[in-house]
């Protein structure tokens, strides 16, 4: 069959601090109409810079290589005036976060329309009515009245629809599709991606559809193709690749995705190099199991040999272990002493009020919430977005008013008061998503996380300092990092320096809002295990709060569902899993993104 | 929106009550007294006694400063020491010329501005950009009066292309529109050149920031040409932060304008302002301030309306 796309051997060269640094090599790629590819990668694996190289979009001073042949045109020796007629035509493009991707000021009709009438011509009413059929097949309800309304009167779901029919307006041929449900909860994402599949089959439209979310990929994508570190590791057949990984890089991966009911998630050891420190011969060779000394000698052949291609000199053969090792072992259930009581927990935020009015009433973001801890327990708490699930982590934080008691090793936080509540909150500590926005970045990390310590005093210098390199030592970093700033750290580095912080309290609970939602899959199970030892070393108990069901289910002895403020479901984790009551709690897991376990 | 309106308005007027109490103590505490002005340096003190007693300056302060408000809210501004005219009326020829003036700068710097500010965004960090960038910084270091002293040098005093001052009464009847455009035309220039160094600035950056965002990588994805992403998207994004900074600084703008007035000889409510400053006739002094701080509100207001028709997220409730 004919490719839509066919790309070969594109390489991609970015300026960065004065040097050109190569951030894609050699990738050879195909795609033919109707077809639902998934280009997938760790972040800074260069999957962006591949898809906006398609587009000819990339920053200035880039330069390729290398022929990208769409419909057998090469747009990579294209000039700009072609490549305005083939954007939005032939190749149409999703991208991320489309709030900020949408103008704030001006009208979905006109932006949809725009791109009906840069490419076709036609009158303001023509370009509206096309905007209207547009919204109406991406699902928009009552489409005609909200031709007129600005993309922040939409939701985050809502708005990607409405970026998803921009893309249609001129049906292109290929619709690239860069990471656009990260952000979106698992209800909404799901139903984008069910949009995008069912489009390509009506339209018999190619999709390059770009994440690195593996369990998105095993559900919707017909074929597959893995960078690391800007190179193609394995390619082919979607079905086949999660039968049967060839390649090392995409077995350690698919292991580190989180299912329903591991005891162990397996982490792969080591960071993604940076473009400009990458080893010679195969890039994953310092962080390969599998490693030999031919390895990096030079950067493998594609073996051909299996159902899929791997760049690879020792690709596993097809009786190699199963993709997941891992008996799925019912959790032991455990007997907690008791922590925390949470009784009748209530919020209600106030709306914005004018200088002289009165504050609007809102409803309230949590209402009657009762719930206990016990010590070493973790409790899930999982909700789509504006559930309420941030607010009870607050509350209980004491970071918010609240109605109703929260009680700590007996003591009720409402009835204390001056010192003794100031000790009482230190035993709570949180770790958020982004753990950098709470870090000054001009304290070293050593700084940062002694600042618990000398908040509590009772230390000296060097006593401070031994603290905060045995700190270090349990979060699994180097005691070096003491001296580097938040600024130059990864983000699951930076997670880890937050649980340091978390810990130099010495808390009893930690409460854990999306701790590893910025995260990439490996680096996510590292930190979960980490997270799994220390609540078994020192009894600390977690409240868990994550969109992710399937990080929630392997952390949590028992987790609690949030529907609008309320709790409608909570249960121990496998009875919650197996025999979900409420049809809410059944709605959630249905939507949740699962990698399906492979029989070997 | 009318509630927003309402709401900003009575908030200003405790703003300018504030303002113009402040200035009646100071002005009033200030020695001498407006008795020396009218009756000269060697007046005797019986004679400047009995002026005050017959100006009603021998009551206490709060007293006058009540009676004055009691006016204000009759509509009447009280009588000109010096000149012997109501307040009023003396002030609106003034005003006439002050908002002629202040009108026809902030439309040549707003549009000179975006121009510049345009070709700024465009070609940021490259020489055009720097270009504008280095006269930019040059005027803004630069005092009003130096500027308006250079430009009376070069164009009235060296080639004489231009009168340097001199215009006195739009009533005149020699002095035709062609003889106003061309006392206009100096001040003007003045003014101009100092806003527009700080504003066209301000609109360089907006413009090269909303350039680097998302959505212009969309409507580039879309196959929309440079010029309509400028035009059609960036232009009126940028747009906002450029009036709200106007709207700022619209006091900055006049007392510049005093000094250029001043300057200039040219007979607005700045020089009007200086002239009574000086001689302490404090009826004019006060409600010149008065006015002055009611067009700052009404500037600022008009700004954020015209912020709120850009804007679709701004919301008044
Ligand atoms: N404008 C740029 N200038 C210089 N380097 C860049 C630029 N954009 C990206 N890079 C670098 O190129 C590499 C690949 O980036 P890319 O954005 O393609 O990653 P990605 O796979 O899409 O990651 P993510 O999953 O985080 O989106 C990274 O090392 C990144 O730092
Ligand atoms: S080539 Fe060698 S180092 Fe690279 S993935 Fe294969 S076995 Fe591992
Ligand atoms: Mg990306």
């Amino acid at each position: 069959m004919n490719a839509v796309l066919e790309i070969k051997n594109l390489s991609v060269t970015l300026k960065r601090g004065g040097r050109d640094v190569t951030i894609l090599d050699q990738l050879n790629l195909r795609i033919a109409p109707g077809e639902m590819q998934a280009l997938v990668g760790e972040s800074g694996s260069g999957k962006t810079i591949a898809a906006l190289a398609i587009m000819r979009l990339l920053p200035p001073g880039a330069a390729i290589t290398g022929e990208i042949l769409l419909n057998g045109e090469n747009l990579a020796a294209a000039v700009e005036p072609r490549m305005r007629q083939v954007r939005g035509k032939s190749v149409a493009m999703v991208f991320q976060n489309p709030l900020a991707a949408l103008n704030p000021s001006r009208t979905i009709a006109a932006q949809i329309g725009e791109a009906w009438r840069v490419h076709q011509g036609g009158s303001a009413a023509q370009a509206r009515a096309r905007a209207l059929e547009l919204l109406d097949e991406v699902g928009i309800p009552d489409p005609k009245n909200r031709l007129n309304d600005y993309p922040h009167q939409f939701s985050g779901g809502m708005r990607q629809r409405v970026m998803i029919a921009m893309s249609l307006a001129c049906s292109p041929h290929l619709l690239i599709a860069d990471e656009p449900t990260t952000g979106l909860d698992p209800l909404i994402a799901q139903q984008i991606m069910t949009l995008i599949a069912r489009l390509r089959r009506e339209r018999d439209m190619a999709v390059l559809f770009v994440t690195h979310d593996l369990s998105v990929v095993q559900e919707h994508a017909d074929s597959i193709h893995v960078l690391y570190a800007g190179r193609s590791v394995e390619w082919g057949a979607a079905a086949a690749f999660f039968q049967h990984p060839r390649h090392p890089y995409s077995e350690a991966l698919l292991g580190s995705v989180a299912r329903l009911g591991q005891a162990r998630l397996r982490n792969i050891p080591g960071n993604l190099p940076e473009p400009e420190q990458r080893p010679p011969g195969c890039r994953f060779a310092p962080r390969c199991a599998y490693a030999s000394a031919v390895c990096s000698t030079a950067y493998p052949p594609a073996d051909a040999q299996g159902a899929t291609l791997a760049a690879c000199f020792h690709p596993l053969p097809r009786t190699a272990r199963p993709a997941f090792a891992e008996t799925l072992a019912p959790r032991p259930a455990r007997n907690f002493a008791p922590l925390l009581d949470v009784t009748d927990l209530g919020v209600r935020y106030r709306g914005a009020g004018g200088w002289f009015g009165a504050a609007r009433r809102l409803p309230p973001s949590l209402a009657e919430v009762s719930f206990r801890l016990g010590r070493g327990e973790c409790l899930g708490v999982v909700g789509e977005s504006g559930s309420g699930k941030s607010s009870l982590g607050r509350a209980v934080l004491q970071m918010i008013e609240y109605d109703g008691q929260v009680t700590l090793d007996g003591h009720d936080f409402h009835a204390m008061a001056g010192r003794a509540k100031r000790d009482l909150r230190r035993k709570i500590q949180v770790v958020f998503q982004d753990p950098r926005e709470s870090m000054n970045p001009r304290m070293t990390i050593g700084e940062v996380i002694a600042e618990p310590l000398r908040l509590r005093g009772g230390l000296n210098n060097a006593a401070r300092r031994a603290r905060v390199e045995a700190l270090l030592g349990q979060v699994g970093l180097n005691p070096e990092m003491a001296a580097r700033h938040p600024g130059d750290v990864s983000g699951g580095q930076a997670q880890r320096i937050a649980i340091a912080r978390a810990l130099a309290a010495e808390p009893e609970l930690i409460v854990l809002d999306e701790p590893t939602s910025a995260l990439d899959v490996s680096t996510q199970a590292m930190l979960l295990n980490l997270l799994k030892d220390l609540s078994l070393k020192h009894a600390l108990s977690y409240i868990l709060i994550s969109h992710d069901f399937a990080v929630v289910s392997y952390m949590s002895d028992r987790i609690a569902v949030l529907n609008a403020g309320r709790i409608v479901e909570m249960n121990e984790t496998a009875a919650l899993l197996s025999a979900p009551r409420a049809a809410y709690t059944r709605a959630l897991i249905g939507a949740a993104p699962q990698l399906q376990p492979m029989q070997a | 929106m009318m509630k927003m309106i309402l709401r900003r308005l009575a908030s200003s007027c405790l703003s300018l009550f504030i303002l113009v109490a402040l200035v009646f103590f100071l002005a009033h505490l200030t020695p001498g007294g407006p008795a020396y002005s009218i009756l000269g340096q060697k007046a005797t003190p019986e004679s400047v006694a009995q002026l005050n007693q017959r100006l009603g300056l021998d009551q206490p302060l709060l007293k006058q400063f009540g009676l004055w408000i009691w006016h204000l809210l009759h509509g009447e501004l009280g009588y000109s020491y010096l000149l012997n005219r109501p307040v009023g009326q003396l002030l609106w020829v003034y005003e006439r010329n002050t908002l002629i003036f202040y009108t026809v700068s902030i439309i040549i710097s707003t549009a000179l501005s975006i121009a510049l500010g345009l070709i700024q965004g465009v070609w940021f960090g490259r020489w055009p950009a720097k270009l504008i960038g280095a006269f930019q910084l040059g005027f803004y270091a630069l005092p009003p009066f130096f500027v308006a002293a250079m430009l009376i040098l070069w164009f009235a005093v060296d080639v004489h292309w231009l009168p340097a001052s001199g215009i006195i009464d739009l009533r005149d009847p020699h002095a035709g529109i062609a003889s106003f455009a061309a006392h206009l035309v100096l001040p003007v220039t003045t003014v101009s050149l100092l806003t527009v160094s700080s504003l066209s600035r301000y609109f360089g950056e907006a413009v090269h920031e909303e350039l680097g965002k998302d959505y212009v990588r969309t409507a580039r994805a879309k196959g929309v040409s440079f010029a309509s992403i400028l035009f059609r998207h960036v232009m009126r994004n940028a747009l906002r932060p450029l009036i709200t900074i106007l709207g700022l600084s619209f006091p900055y703008i006049f007392t510049g304008g005093v000094i250029v007035e001043s300057v200039f000889n040219y007979p607005g409510l700045g020089w009007l302002m200086w002239r009574s400053a000086l001689s302490q006739d404090y009826p004019i002094l006060i409600a010149i301030v008065l006015v002055i701080g009611v067009l700052t509100v009404l500037g600022n207001l008009l700004a954020d309306l015209v912020n709120g028709l850009l804007d679709p997220r701004a919301s008044y409730e």
